[in-house]
């Protein structure tokens, strides 16, 4: 059978790489007893697929993975145990049995959406409004590293939604939900560089992904316009 | 250092998790009496590898009056980011700053990261010379295997670790506690101190120098021992262990279970340093390495358990051993790593069982190229030996074979160097006489040839390290030879760190000036290739009127005072002068589980009762 989880990462873990989760998500199975499927071959690893992956520094509210198991387990019993033994920062959320079939994750995947922490001087906070509106105006061109060296992109239609609510003189909050797909994905940091070129060079950001969207709605939620 | 502070930093260094803490099983005390900082020079993938620091971590906070908390060197980035923003190097655990802490104790495993201690007292402001620090300053301590010559690094230690930690490092606790109680000053807590069996005090000790010689060491109060003696866990089967291990969230350089199934090796090779200093053999029984692997898997999570020591094919049990691993986690996927094995240990079964649950490369270590050289150096393993190990594991499938080998040995001629060539052609040959339906596809043996590096407490203590020209010379010449051959990877290393090492080894007091000279001159992280600066060591040296070649490449008279004569390792010098003159003599010495040989002098009866 195989089972899909959502999982959080917390600001206590925010410096683990995807790498270093995926290892310790595997780790924590052995240790909760939990009877993963493992792929034949001379190296058998758990078989698990993690649907995207989160830049360090990055905390979360959407971290997804399947994964087969070899037995028949309630999926809230294995979200109980592998809550009981995963290293504090990180918690399954959600859990349920999924068809067996070829379907994944990543195929379905459509946008990420982010929660940005912004804070800087007063002077700039009482600009960022202005300065988000005209980047969103026109073209957002950024260098990106391709295989043939680095390339001027535009990220534009890959932010979908932006908005920003000013909390206080010095913090700000950016909403932004970028694309997330298989073909194409625009990473929030690319759009934080552009805006602080933009905008403001000396201002921090604190990063979370609030929500993964799919595009079927099937078991991450659905993306509507 | 608060939070806010550590994640503006974290954000801007290569590898954040070295300086996070939070890892699954960290011991997380909010206060206690005492506080240790078990500290580790060098960064955290290779100190979190180390054993026994995971050993005294458990049994320093299974203590109730103390927490024990891990501090490493910082990797530039982050030491740069400390100095710029005015902030003191602290600790994983709760990022208290190092200064504060009661007892520092630092793990000496390599002589190349002595800079990396002179490092991490400099970010914590703590003067590095011992009669520097006044009473405020923590307590500085070391212990690990280079303490067994701890001249080069005594002036920066109020009090040296030598021998086992396990039974000492209580030992020291208790007696500061009760120092403390009694509101002692520290040369009076130091002098209660030296007499801890395992306990050297260097500030109790003067070098003397004679014609820029070092010419003894004087005891200058008799209520210190005359021979600090090493402490020897002598029931190592009912010794603490790692408790529950802590699980890094990076992946550090031994990413397993390490299984300890003994310490001290029966062999005498005479150019190990570990197989004269962690004598006598004590063993560890099955079922407890077998408790502690169910344990330590449950705990962890771990896919992979090492067995650890220095010869595992040498453990009593090793086959009942493995079998039992096997079974026991072969389902839930949890592999078996063998690590030093011999190769004259006969294992094919094993082979053929680690090979079931998952596939590793296979090192041997031959050592040296001709028998006549392994017979000088006490390497009892023969040519069939290896042939027929390597055939064994080529016909297990294994394609993958790694040997290791040192150039330089006393005695060596070019002949032994290209009995290096020869022995790996015939692995190579071996290979293809195996059936093509049998062996595996892809043949890679690497050949990895080390420079040696004479040790303190070993037979070849008053030999010679190759000069630098020389050591290249023999470097090419293997380079030549190896030249063209397939499924031969050749692979050596520059040889400056270990005239280094060779220097520190065998080095006396006047050495730390020169560690500290070097260090201000901007050494550091020294084993690390990038920052290995060979010239600031040249200058650091000269400006002391000393030279590397003065410790390393120096013959030295077997009735020359050594700087490490004064510290007792059991082993009697008496017995490494026989052993030395038998080397030159190419008499082999056979292993002790066969019968003793004597090492430990009179001290035999006590300190050796397992064979």
């Amino acid at each position: 059978m195989r089972i899909i989880a959502r999982f959080t990462k917390s600001d206590a873990v925010r410096f683990v790489s995807h790498l270093d989760i995926q290892r310790l998500i595997h780790r924590a199975f052995r240790r909760a007893g939990l009877p993963i499927a493992f792929s034949k071959g001379f190296n058998p690893h758990p078989l698990t697929s993690f649907a995207s992956a989160l830049s360090v520094g990055v905390t979360s509210d959407a971290e997804w993975f399947d994964v087969h198991i070899a037995e028949n387990i309630e999926p809230c019993e294995f979200a109980v145990k592998l809550n009981a033994v995963l290293p504090e920062g990180f918690r399954i959320e959600q859990a349920f049995k999924a068809s067996d079939d070829k379907y994944s994750l990543t195929a379905f995947m459509e946008a990420g959406e982010y929660r940005i922490d912004v804070s800087a001087d007063e002077a700039d906070i009482t600009r960022i409004q202005g300065c988000v509106s005209t980047l969103l105006d026109g073209p957002i061109i950024v260098q990106k590293k391709t295989k043939s060296g680095i390339k001027d992109v535009d990220i534009r239609p890959g932010v979908l939604k932006c908005n920003v609510d000013v909390i206080d003189d010095t913090h700000a909050v950016l909403n932004v939900t970028t694309s997330l797909t298989v073909s194409g994905s625009v990473n929030p940091d690319l759009f934080l560089g552009a805006l602080s070129k933009a905008w403001c060079k000396n201002a921090d950001y604190s990063i979370h992904r609030t929500c993964i969207y799919s595009k079927d709605g099937l078991y991450m939620p659905l993306y509507q316009q | 250092m608060n939070n806010h502070d550590l994640k503006k930093l974290l954000l801007k260094v290569e590898k954040p998790t070295r300086y996070m803490g939070g890892e699954l099983n960290s011991i997380v005390k909010n206060d206690a009496e005492y506080k240790f900082a078990l500290c580790f020079p060098d960064v955290y993938e290779i100190g979190m590898s180390h054993l026994g620091s995971r050993i005294l971590y458990n049994i320093l906070n299974k203590r109730e009056d103390t927490l024990c908390e891990r501090v490493f060197t910082p990797w530039s980035d982050m030491e740069n980011l400390l100095r710029e923003n005015n902030l003191p190097l602290f600790s994983l655990e709760s990022k208290r700053p190092l200064c504060d802490f009661d007892i520092i104790g630092f793990s000496l495993l390599y002589e190349l990261s002595y800079t990396n201690v002179l490092t991490m007292l400099d970010l914590s402001g703590i003067p590095f010379y011992a009669n520097e620090r006044t009473e405020n300053y923590p307590l500085i301590i070391c212990g690990g295997p280079c303490t067994c010559n701890p001249e080069p690094i005594a002036p920066f230690m109020d009090a040296v670790v030598i021998g086992d930690g396990e039974e000492v490092t209580p030992r020291i606790m208790d007696v500061y506690a009760e120092c403390k109680k009694k509101g002692l000053r520290k040369h009076d807590m130091l002098l209660e101190m030296a007499n801890i069996e395992g306990i050297y005090i260097p500030c109790f000790y003067e070098a003397e120098y004679k014609d820029n010689r070092f010419v003894a060491l004087n005891r200058i109060s008799d209520r210190v021992p005359e021979r600090p003696m090493r402490s020897v866990v002598k029931d190592l089967e009912h010794a603490e262990y790692v408790g529950k291990l802590l699980v890094p969230y990076m992946s550090i350089v031994h990413d397993r279970i390490a299984l300890e199934a003994f310490r001290g090796c029966t062999r005498g090779c005479r150019f190990c340093q570990a197989g004269f200093i962690y004598r006598p053999v004590r063993e560890r029984s099955v079922d407890t390495l077998l408790k502690y692997a169910d344990e330590l898997v449950d705990c962890t999570g771990y896919d992979e358990i090492s067995l650890f020591s220095l010869s595992t094919g040498d453990y009593s049990e090793i086959h009942t051993l493995v079998k039992n691993i096997v079974d026991r986690y072969s389902k839930q996927n949890v592999s078996i790593a063998l690590p030093s094995l011999r190769i004259d240990s006969s294992l094919k079964d094993d082979l053929e069982k680690i090979q079931s649950v998952r596939k590793a490369g296979l090192t041997l270590a031959p050592e040296a190229g001709t028998q006549r050289l392994r017979d000088v150096i006490n390497k009892g393993v023969t040519e069939d030996d290896l042939i027929r190990s390597v055939r064994d594991a080529f016909e297990s499938g294994w394609t993958s074979v790694k040997l290791y080998f040192m150039l330089g040995l006393p005695t060596e001629t070019d002949e032994d160097l290209l009995g290096i060539v020869d022995l790996a052609k015939k692995v190579v040959a071996e290979y293809y006489s195996v059936p093509k339906d049998v062996r595996g596809k892809g043949l890679r043996v690497t050949v990895s040839v080390s420079t040696f590096v004479p040790k303190p407490f070993t037979p070849f203590q008053w030999e010679p390290q190759l000069a630098l020209d020389e050591i290249r010379g023999r470097q090419k010449l293997l380079r030549d030879a190896f030249k063209g051959l397939r499924s031969i990877d050749f692979q050596y290393h520059d040889s400056e760190t270990s005239l280094l090492e060779a220097s520190f080894a065998r080095g006396d007091r006047r050495l730390a000036d020169v560690i500290v000279r070097a260090y201000k001159l901007g050494a550091k992280l020294d084993s690390w290739d990038e920052f290995f600066k060979f010239d600031v060591y040249r200058q650091a040296f000269a400006e002391d009127g000393l030279s590397m070649e003065m410790y390393a490449s120096r013959n030295r008279n077997v009735e020359e005072k050594l700087p490490w004569d004064h510290i007792d390792m059991l082993v009697t010098k008496e017995y490494l002068m026989k052993e030395r003159e038998k080397a030159l003599m190419e008499i082999t010495t056979k292993d002790c589980r066969k019968g003793c040989n004597g090492c430990f002098g009179n001290k035999y009866a006590d300190y050796c009762k397992v064979y």
